[in-house]
């Protein structure tokens, strides 16, 4: 029996490997695997940034577990992105009370103040839906997950992902805006 | 033991279950419905009913906000069977239009199938649980140190719905400022309900953040209700069915000011929210107080539009036997259960 098991062991190896390949387990996506996609900054002028561009942008990675508002979870995964701030300093930067619109192809809009930009003012909650006090948190566009580019139905291209260094803390998915394809600064 | 055999077993496997072969159910059908967040408990109920007379139905249930709900048919583009919805207009004004992709609107009817009312939910630990009643909860929760809690009204109808019975109540009790005791005077700048011509508006900043601990305002009411059991809040606006599910106490509060009574509707209708942006590009910042309707629809591009029908019938029929912890039916009797269409 044991024979039969080494022998088998090679083919099963084999197996997996072409079944993981399959089904797109491996490895980083390349250039060519992210669909074509732009970003428009608006703030003291406007710019567009395409999805070559903003991958070229210093980027921030950690994770992301989100819950949505009738309490269905999501994740946690591994994301990468640029930090939204980044992004909104590009834009020519917030004051306190100016607001940032960030909003999608799908016609979704959410609205975040200065102190979410910096990953403050979120509630975090555990696996049990209580919440926790929030630690360190970070607001990317993200556009890989898992390694991978961000699929369509995971809200890809470009997504609005709270991520922190810990994989247990549960975000509000209201904020997680999926589609990302403009960013406004909104000056008070 | 030969090789062959033993690798042939094994490859037929990983293919079976690659396939999804080993699911013995794959040969039902399955009946995609996503209803609002407060109708979740129900239908979990419902299903298990109907799946149990009809076992060659799979029913999946994917719990949204309304207001979602619906776009996962309109501008996300998926396909639904069954749609049921906490705000029976939203279906006539998201719904009753044309589809991006096709013939014929989304839908061109709706039926309605249950009412409820909102109530202020509270624990027995709750400050000033011991003193609250029907008569005296507004002046409970004005109190400074008194906490409470209300879902966002961007992404939750029970959060508007807050909005519009706390301002309802400063005029119904005839007390100026109530409304900035309770919930405005606790954002900077305050929100104020403002009176023109008989029409109370109340205008929300873009972003729900309240200026101090009085005011607890959470995605939805499932977070509520856990600020509640951790007495992180006092009291919670709730649909009634909500409070009764989860074991809570609740005060009912009177008929023209819980937007749960037909006819008080012209006496909803005199207050009005306006939203602080506009989250969905296919409706509206504006809400309008009205009775609350539970409705549902099977959307024109179903993909098992027979089944969806058994399933709406279903739905009603358990709806008209109602059950604690459930919304109220809108009719005690099922054949006078109405269906709205496009050209009523």
């Amino acid at each position: 029996m044991s024979l039969v098991r080494r022998a088998c062991l090679p083919l099963i190896l084999v197996l997996i490997g072409v079944l993981a390949l399959a089904a797109g387990c491996t490895g980083t996506g390349s250039a060519d695997d992210y669909p074509a996609w732009n970003l428009t900054l608006a703030g003291d002028q406007e710019r567009v940034l395409t999805h070559p561009e903003l991958r070229a942008l210093p980027a921030a990675e950690g994770y992301g577990y989100s819950v949505s508002t009738v309490g269905i979870k999501y994740g946690p995964n591994r994301y990468r992105g640029v930090l939204l701030a980044d992004l909104i300093e590009m834009a020519g930067g917030a004051g306190t009370d100016d607001l940032i619109y960030v909003s999608a192809e799908d016609g979704y809009l959410w609205v975040f103040d200065r102190d979410q930009v910096n990953g403050k003012e979120f509630f975090t909650f555990d696996e049990n839906l209580r919440e926790v006090t929030p630690p360190p948190l970070r607001v990317i566009l993200a556009y890989e997950q898992d390694g991978k580019p961000l699929a369509y139905e995971d809200g890809g291209p470009l997504r609005l992902v709270v991520i922190s260094e810990n994989s247990d803390v549960i975000t509000e998915g209201s904020s997680w805006v999926k589609w990302v394809d403009r960013i406004e600064v909104h000056r008070k | 033991m030969n090789r062959s055999p033993a690798l042939a077993v094994l490859v037929l496997a990983v293919f079976a279950a690659s396939a999804g072969c080993t699911d013995t159910g794959s040969e039902r059908t399955t009946l995609m419905v996503i209803p609002a967040g407060s109708l979740l408990a129900p239908l979990e109920d419902v299903e298990a009913a109907f799946e149990s007379q009809h076992p060659e139905i799979d029913v999946r249930i994917e719990g949204h906000g309304s207001i979602q709900a619906i776009r996962q048919v309109t501008d996300l583009g998926r396909e639904v069977d069954v749609v049921l919805v906490a705000d029976a207009s939203l279906i006539p004004d998201m719904m009753y239009l044309p589809m991006s992709e096709g013939e014929g609107n989304y839908t061109d009817w709706y039926v309605p199938f249950a009412g409820n009312e909102v109530v202020v939910a509270y624990t027995g630990r709750s400050a000033g649980a011991d003193e609250i009643t029907a008569e005296n909860w507004y002046r409970v929760l004005s109190r400074p140190g008194v906490r409470v809690g209300f879902s966002n009204p961007m992404l939750d109808a029970c959060g508007y719905r807050a909005i519009m019975v706390t301002a309802l109540a400063e005029e119904h009790y005839g007390e100026p400022g109530l409304f900035e005791a309770v919930i405005g005077g606790s954002f900077n700048p305050p929100i104020t309900a403002v009176r023109t011509d008989g029409i109370t508006t109340i205008a929300l900043p873009e972003r729900m953040r309240p200026a101090d601990e009085k005011v607890a305002v959470r995605d939805g009411s499932i977070y509520l209700l856990s600020l509640l059991d951790a007495g992180g809040i006092d009291y919670a606006f709730e649909y009634r069915s909500v409070a009764e599910e989860h074991g809570l106490r609740w005060i009912d509060l009177p008929p023209p000011i819980n937007l749960g009574s037909a006819e008080h509707a012209d006496d909803y209708r005199r207050v009005h929210v306006n939203l602080g942006f506009q989250r969905f590009r296919s409706i509206g910042s504006e809400r309008i107080g009205q009775p609350i309707v539970y409705a549902m629809t099977v959307p024109r591009n179903a993909p098992h539009p027979d089944e969806a029908r058994m399933f709406v019938d279903f739905v009603l029929d358990a709806f008209r036997e109602g059950k604690a912890g459930w919304p109220d039916p809108v009719r005690p009797d099922p054949e006078a259960a109405t269906v709205y269409h496009a050209t009523d």
